[in-house]
């Protein structure tokens, strides 16, 4: 019953960030004065096009925008279309539909970063649960490591790991999805060029996410490890794994809202990996669009990472509150 | 400020680092020979005589582009970092003292600003804007930046506030600015010393990933932009390093320094802050 | 009856090279349905002490010699690692701030379930729980209290949740080490009284009561023991040891006055002149030497022995001069 509360307050607060989101999403590139059309298209077809072409496709946006309508009925027509799944019409590659472009690049993305997520996730906190017990050397180097791994940004490690591993030494492919000349199906052929493409990017999102969840699971694990309760618990001679396992799980429930942050950079940072390595996943479709300035693309993109990281935090606040007894108390007001 | 003498060894590397590779960004362009946007060579020469850290793919050179670059992430980066921890200060403390209606709507805002990634905030503003002068962008990146700080420094505020001083001065008749300034802000110097050095490590990546992304400021160097170009001319691929290497080493070297000067600090600090939080 | 004879008990921290004398030889009867109090300022190693004998010592404390004997068998205390079996079971720790002492994200039941299975690993869950709600309802708990979190528990509800946990395996002994020092006056008197329930109906053979406070332990303790620097310096009945006491630093422990009341643990003695001794050093002669007014040359080289008169015993030089010239008349 609690937890159903829990899990309803949390939606009613995704649910406005959602509504916020949205609505950035669409009033902020409309604060760009004049009609938002005209400046779009005169910048996309800029001298390449003809008087025809050019008045077919302003009709087209102006359409579909429904900009002869007021602001307001604007923005309902954009929910109505959003929540149809209707994103629009591609500036750059008329008449392209941006839902199909989106959906083309997007198994490439979760391909790379769901594995790396969880693994990461899996190998940080592991990591830095033992360099917390060991302390020591070990620990430092951990730590050291740890650090310098969150602190450079997603996109250095991956020019670092680009060059040194694809380029100076030449064990992977230089970038892209798959080699030139293949075509994207389901061969044996094909799965392994294109595995041997996703390792790189894929090795430097798990890096980073080492990094980060070592670092955290360190600074906790090493705070419990003292706590009142251990002492206690050892006085009656639980076992080492007993005691571990408590240890873990209260070191642990910080390290799941950890998880729920991270997803917001990580979704972001990932998307700039992918730019590095041309891996033709959403963050290289963003890179391109925002050169060729195809707004609708960039719209369905910062919408789907928004859509995306708000489930995600959402999924993790109700895990957060299965786990711990305390949060589903504070939402009772509890003490 | 006894605690700043316990500080590890790292602290003083990683300060000096920065200091470094600031003053840098402070004197090199005055004392550069040309312009970052000259072209004064053949493009992809590697570093020699001529250019110390070679050419990029317009015939720039690097070295001069470097410190116009470092100088222009630091410079939005103070900003942001100013502006983010001023407006998260002050929204945090805003709602920790008076609590109730106010700190509802604060922190509901603040929770929703957390939820939706900064970088996209930042994305859309960027593309929605005309001019994308360094000042713009620094603005920008604190007016999205806040919501952290706001919400350590009322979780701070909620606890100090309860404290006996506290009390004695409101009882005395104490104007609440006052209350805030002489009562509150002193306990937490040191905290908010730590959330701007956190807040200035952000703000520079962000400059850096909107700049990598296309979306840089206009008509200047920054370390992001140089990046930006050195991926969008293949110099990766054509192995010309020095043109690639040297914005990531540098955006590298500067947010390692700053994250290693804050866990230091954390460190010294901390002890006294899960004090606070035991007490509680 | 002798429950629990502690003998030779020597310990110290180890910290890099430095080492910090923690125990010197430190020596403890505790009697069948008797409370053994012992009493010292901070520092003088009552804390350290009831970790040894709840046979838990810390990673950084090295004893170097020692025996616990306990229910007809002698405890190597030199060997932490054989004494896992014995915790919970043979000794329990009723710790200090027993308000932390529960694992904040496990239900009382299911806890009270891991250390029933740490002593009998086939015992089924609805027998632990059986077990435990009859201990608690004992302790005046409702049973509903299994299944609750620590959080959801008022502080003194989480004091006796402590004290059923720790006493759950029905230990012979129990080692409360300094258990109401966080507590207010009323919920230390409840405490009090709990604890000397749980002796006279049997659910605990013995208890050793750790505390820096006289008066309390006045009123709770059968036996007195007094702690200085590392060593027990008397022991006798506490009638007696608070109305006669023998040693000088007993006599000034209990000539200062000790308020009663949470914060004053760390405070140091106002009546004795000087501070105790630096136990970085070994001593030779008696560690209250340097403040004991009545300190003969001998005290500061040789160590006194510890004299035994009927139901007391003292370790000072002086005590066994008048006992020499006792016998001599």
């Amino acid at each position: 019953m609690t937890l159903l509360r829990h899990i309803l307050t949390k939606l009613g607060w995704y649910a406005a960030a959602f509504a916020a989101a949205l609505a950035l999403n669409f009033f902020l590139p409309r604060l760009l004065p004049g009609n938002p059309v005209d400046t779009l298209i005169g910048q996309a077809l800029r001298g390449h096009a003809s008087s025809e072409t050019k008045q077919r496709v302003y009709e087209t946006y102006i359409a579909e925008f429904g900009l002869d309508q007021n602001l307001w009925t604007q923005f309902l027509t954009y929910i109505g279309k959003t929540l149809q799944g209707d994103f629009g019409t591609s500036f750059s590659r008329y008449p392209a539909d941006v839902a199909s472009m989106v959906a083309d690049a997007l198994p490439w993305t979760i391909a790379l970063q769901l594995p790396a997520v969880l693994l990461g996730w899996l190998i940080g906190n592991l990591v830095g649960a033992v360099a917390a017990y060991r302390r020591g050397g070990f620990d430092k180097s951990v730590y050291l490591s740890s650090l310098f791994l969150t602190a450079a940004p997603y996109y250095c490690l991956a020019v670092l790991l680009l060059y040194g591993l694809a380029v100076a030494l030449p064990l992977f492919p230089t970038g892209g999805g798959w080699s030139f000349g293949l075509q994207p199906e389901w061969t044996g052929l094909f799965a392994v060029d294109a595995v041997s493409h996703w390792f790189l990017p894929f090795l430097s999102l798990l890096l980073v996410f080492i990094g980060g969840q070592a670092i955290g699971m360190r600074s906790m694990a090493v705070y419990e490890v003292d706590a009142d309760y251990v002492r206690f618990a050892e006085s009656f001679g639980l076992a080492d794994r007993k005691i571990i396992g408590y240890i873990f799980r209260n070191g642990m429930l910080p390290q799941i809202t950890g998880l729920a942050l991270a997803i917001g950079t990580l979704v972001g940072g990932a998307l700039l990996t992918e730019i590095v390595f041309s891996y033709p996943g959403i963050g290289t479709l963003l890179y391109e669009a925002i050169l060729n300035k195809d707004y609708p693309v960039i719209q369905a993109v910062t919408l789907l990472v928004l859509i995306v990281v708000l489930v995600a935090n959402f999924l993790v606040d109700v895990l957060y509150g299965l786990i711990d007894p305390r949060i589903r108390a504070a939402e009772r007001g509890e003490r | 400020m006894k605690a700043l003498k316990t500080l590890p060894p790292r602290f003083h590397a990683a300060a000096a680092v920065f200091l470094l590779i600031g003053a840098a960004g402070v004197i090199g362009p005055l004392v550069a020979p040309a312009a970052p946007g000259d072209l004064l060579g053949p493009s992809f020469q590697p570093p020699g005589a001529d250019f110390l850290l070679g050419t990029d793919h317009l015939g720039r050179s690097v070295g001069i582009q470097l410190v116009h670059g470092i100088r222009t992430s630091l410079y939005i980066g103070l900003l942001a970092g100013i502006a983010g921890t001023v407006l998260g200060v002050l929204i945090g403390t805003l709602a920790g003292y008076r609590g109730g209606l106010v700190d509802e709507i604060l922190m509901g805002l603040t929770n929703i600003m957390i939820t939706v990634p900064a970088i996209i905030v930042l994305l859309l503003l960027s593309i929605s804007l005309d001019t994308r002068s360094v000042t713009v962008m620094g603005v920008c990146i604190g007016a999205v930046s806040w919501p952290w700080t706001a919400r350590a420094v009322r979780s701070q505020i909620a606890s100090l506030r309860q404290r006996e001083h506290v009390d004695i001065a409101r009882l005395s008749g104490s104007r609440t600015w006052r209350i805030i300034a002489v009562e509150l802000l002193p306990y937490m110097m040191s905290y908010i010393v730590m959330a701007f050095v956190i807040q200035l490590y952000g703000a520079i990546l962000a400059e850096a990933a909107l700049s990598l992304l296309g979306l840089g400021p206009a008509g200047t160097a920054s370390l992001g932009v140089m990046l930006h170009w050195a991926i969008a001319w293949e110099s990766i691929r054509g192995g010309q390093w020095w043109v690639f290497l040297t914005p990531t080493v540098f955006i590298t070297a500067i947010t390692f320094s700053l994250l290693l000067v804050q866990s230091s600090l954390d460190t010294v600090f901390n002890p006294r802050l899960r004090d606070g939080k035991a007490a509680r | 009856m002798t429950l629990a004879r502690l003998t030779g008990l020597t310990a110290h921290y180890a910290a890099g090279d430095a080492k910090f004398h923690a125990l010197d030889d430190v020596g403890l009867d505790v009697q069948s349905g008797q409370i053994l109090g012992v009493v010292g300022e901070s520092g003088c190693g009552k804390s350290t002490m009831a970790s040894v004998l709840s046979l838990n010592p810390g990673p950084s404390l090295r004893v170097t010699s020692g025996t616990l004997a306990i229910g007809g068998k002698d405890v190597d205390l030199t060997d932490p690692a054989s004494h896992r079996p014995l915790r919970g079971g043979t000794v329990a720790l009723l710790p200090q701030g027993a308000l932390n002492a529960l694992n904040p994200t496990r239900r009382v039941g299911a806890m009270a379930h891991d250390i029933l299975a740490a002593g009998d690993k086939r015992i089924k869950r609805a027998e632990s729980l059986r077990r435990t709600a009859a201990r608690l309802e004992a302790l005046e708990l409702p049973p509903r209290v299994l299944r609750a979190y620590p959080h959801q528990l008022s502080g003194g509800m989480r004091q006796r949740v402590v004290t059923a946990l720790a006493t759950l395996r029905n230990p012979r002994l129990l080692v409360a080490d300094e258990p109401s020092s966080a507590l207010d006056v009323s919920s230390q008197r409840l405490l009090v009284d709990l604890l000397r329930r749980l002796v006279s109906d049997g659910l605990v053979e013995g208890i050793v009561f750790i505390t820096h406070d006289v008066a309390l332990l006045s009123e709770l303790a059968d036996r007195i023991a007094v702690m200085y620097a590392g060593r027990v310096v008397e022991e006798a009945p506490a009638r007696d040891l608070v109305g006669s006491p023998r040693h000088p630093y007993s006599q000034a422990l209990l000539a200062s006055v000790l308020v009663p009341e949470p914060g004053t643990r760390g405070r140091r003695l106002a009546g004795i002149p000087g501070s105790p001794p630096d136990l970085r050093a070994p001593i030779a002669g008696c560690p209250f030497e340097p403040r004991c007014e009545h300190a003969m040359d001998k005290c500061a080289v040789e160590r006194p022995p510890r004299l035994v008169t009927g139901p007391r015993d003292d370790s000072c030089w002086r005590s066994v001069d008048t006992e020499e010239a006792a016998h001599a008349r």
